[in-house]
């Protein structure tokens, strides 16, 4: 067992407990802001001197007071969050940032504003393509983030200490990536449950904090000789969120998960913001372009998707055929999240563009419940048999 | 030289034995029940009765189904799609594509040189299974047995617009009062059941031969409707439920065979025939 107080015991607390620190800093006078999806400019919040803290759901908790105000069959990530958020378990947060990063997160955002009362709240209007109209529209609304920001902290948001955060989160990015180069030995050196609570940590902890747990883990997994069993397949597992241990350990029990393709993996993480003399141009460009999140539309060559289609599909998932490589993954798994409509549909273009890198996959739906793991534990095997015979 | 392979179905539990050649000595079917987590031990003490044998006697012993983690002495696991496609392979050699539907799962499976390349399943609801002919029977008042024979006989085809299995019946009992007649309505809904099958296996890409098995393929009327639904010769085997077990039986032998032949020595579970005590436990 490890030490509770540094790397990945530290980060196993803080996935148990991720509220924990928060309210600590809270209580020394900080000003904590929640957020829901990876595509809040976190930079802007660092830079006020605000904590972020990722708003997930609870996914071992059943959702009743959501169903009271809104549809059962939506997102059941947004459904849980908005439940914890109206059971009151965010009560330590001072505001919320909710992002346009799907249409349940729109939808959900003004439930949440009516029926929670933080004293901040601001909704970001993110556009779906990357065109560069859309990029100039989201600087738009990122200046008018800067505002609100700025009105609710009475504080001016500079270029310097933008830039200086700007910097802390790129080192993130970057340490993130050095532990996921720990992935690529056979045996991998952590394991994705152990990435897992990792990142759950980073998102609940200043990302000064976030940067020194990550460099305390990275030293702890090279030198430690209790990693991962090495197990018949290398696994990579593409999905909106995977961020719960026992969903991940559906996988692991039979498989290697080496890339953890979601944001609740290195989804978040796999660029870095360019340092730009507007600083909100290098953020609005990241997080629209760098980001590969089904939400966001992507063509390779504009209205030509039947004639180009293997150029259209290496644009849209190219980052994933390196890794792939890379990281000598043998398996991929599409896991959705029932109702999550951008990753359903891009589906059989991500199967083609698989199949044509001869990479086997398959598909597997959850309803972001830990209920019923049977039936998915079963899929999963089945597919570990089929490419490790 | 013997082996044995368990299949504990969310409906059915069943076992195979075989010997050295791959013989079938003994099967027992039975229903699985609420208790199934005590119950592979009973099964598989029948299954050696019939075989006049005793449990230190079998060598090797794979179990699979949902309750493939309840069976305290099974040296192996495998899952039921892998076990499924091998003992359809060693049914019918030609089988390419194999479709299964049991209690609670439809899957379709690609098999090539005897062995599972690739597959689909339901989702996890139950509309398009077994499950589905089973609360319909009871809200028709028909024994599940008689309904595929019965069916045979509509005059007409019933459109069943609804596959969610609580909403079915809702149709059915409109359809009831309206006054249809019971084998329309049935040949509606096996041609219900059928089109969602086929739509599942269309997903998969259907190569012939095709193999239909699980408790379903025991209703005449379903294999009419999915050979109607996918316009192709469909082979059914002569006991369609223990396709699974015979799999695992087969594996459990292969497994042996293998690691006799490489010299190597099994690793295998302790041979009382015991209930099994906690699923986790026995699992990690």
């Amino acid at each position: 067992m490890s030490d509770k107080n540094k790397g990945l015991g530290k980060a196993r607390e803080i996935y148990l407990d991720s509220s924990r620190r928060p309210k600590d800093l809270r209580a020394a006078g900080k000003k904590i802001i929640g957020y829901p999806c990876v595509y809040v400019p976190l930079e802007m919040l660092t830079a006020l001197d605000l904590v972020p803290y990722r708003t997930c759901g609870d996914i071992k908790e059943p959702v009743t007071e959501a169903d009271r105000v809104l549809p059962h069959s939506f997102c059941p990530i947004m459904r849980n969050c908005l439940d914890c958020a109206l059971k009151n378990k965010n009560n330590f947060l001072d505001g919320m940032v909710t992002i346009h990063s799907s249409d349940p997160q729109e939808k959900t955002a003004r439930i949440w504003e009516s029926y929670t009362h933080y004293p901040y709240f601001h909704f970001i209007d993110m556009p779906i393509t990357v065109r560069p109209e859309a990029l100039e529209y989201f600087k738009g609304q990122l200046n008018d983030f800067r505002k609100t920001l700025e009105a609710f902290t009475a504080k001016k948001l500079s270029t310097d200490n933008l830039e200086t955060a700007i910097k802390s989160h790129n080192q993130q990015r970057v340490l993130v990536r050095k532990l996921y180069e720990l992935t690529k030995t056979s045996p991998p050196r952590i394991s994705g449950t152990e990435i897992v609570q990792v990142v759950k940590a980073l998102t609940s902890l200043p990302v000064a904090e976030g940067n020194d747990l990550l460099t305390e883990t990275i030293s702890e997994v090279k030198n430690r000789s209790d990693g991962p069993d090495k197990k018949s397949a290398r696994l990579l597992i593409w999905s909106s969120t995977l961020d719960d241990t026992d969903i991940m350990q559906v996988f692991e029990a039979k498989a290697n998960v080496v890339m953890n393709e979601s944001c609740g993996g290195v989804r978040a993480y796999r660029g870095e913001v360019k340092l730009t003399a507007d600083p909100l141009e290098g953020l609005a460009d990241y997080y629209l372009n760098e980001i590969t999140c089904a939400r966001t539309f992507r063509q390779a060559t504009l209205g030509e998707t039947r004639k180009d289609y293997a150029r259209d599909l290496q644009s849209r998932f190219g980052y994933l055929g390196g890794t792939i490589k890379e990281w000598k993954i043998n398996g991929v798994i599409m896991l959705l999240v029932r109702y999550c409509d951008p990753f359903a549909f891009e589906m059989p273009s991500l199967k083609d563009y698989l199949s044509s890198l001869g990479i086997p996959s398959t598909y597997i739906e959850y309803d972001y419940t830990t209920g019923a793991l049977a039936p998915l534990r079963t899929r999963v095997e089945a597919f570990v048999e089929t490419i490790s015979q | 030289m013997y082996f044995a392979g368990v299949d504990i179905g969310s409906t059915m539990t069943k076992v195979v034995l075989l010997d050295k050649a791959g013989n079938l000595l003994s099967f027992i079917k039975g229903p699985t029940g609420p208790e199934h987590r005590q119950l592979a031990n009973e099964v598989m003490r029948q299954a050696l009765e019939q075989a006049s044998l005793q449990i230190d006697d079998i060598s090797y012993i794979v179990a699979t189904g949902y309750g493939r983690l309840n069976v305290p002495f099974a040296d192996r696991q495998i899952t039921e799609l892998s076990c499924h496609a091998r003992g359809v392979s060693i049914l019918f050699p030609n089988a390419r594509t194999a479709i299964d539907i049991g209690g609670q799962d439809a899957k379709c499976m690609r098999i090539d040189n005897g062995r599972l390349v690739n597959f689909v399943m339901n989702d996890k609801c139950a509309a398009g299974t077994g499950r589905f002919l089973e609360v319909t029977a009871t809200t028709l008042g028909i024994k599940l047995e008689d309904m595929g024979d019965v069916s045979l006989k509509a005059t007409k085809k019933i459109q069943i617009s609804n596959l969610c299995t609580i909403f079915a019946q809702q149709e059915v009992v409109a359809l009831l009062s309206r006054g249809e007649k019971l084998e329309n309505i049935l040949a509606g809904l096996h041609d219900a059941l059928a089109s969602r099958v086929a739509a599942l296996a269309r997903r998969l890409g259907i190569e012939p031969d095709l193999v239909l098995t699980g408790g379903v393929a025991k209703n005449i009327g379903m294999v009419e409707a999915v050979k109607q639904n996918l316009g192709c010769e469909i082979f059914v085997p002569e006991e369609p439920l223990l396709t699974g077990a015979l799999g695992a039986a087969i594996l459990a032998k292969e497994t042996h065979m293998k690691a006799v032949r490489a010299g190597e020595a099994l690793p295998t579970k302790s041979r009382r025939l015991e209930k099994a005590t906690f699923f986790s436990q026995e699992y990690r």
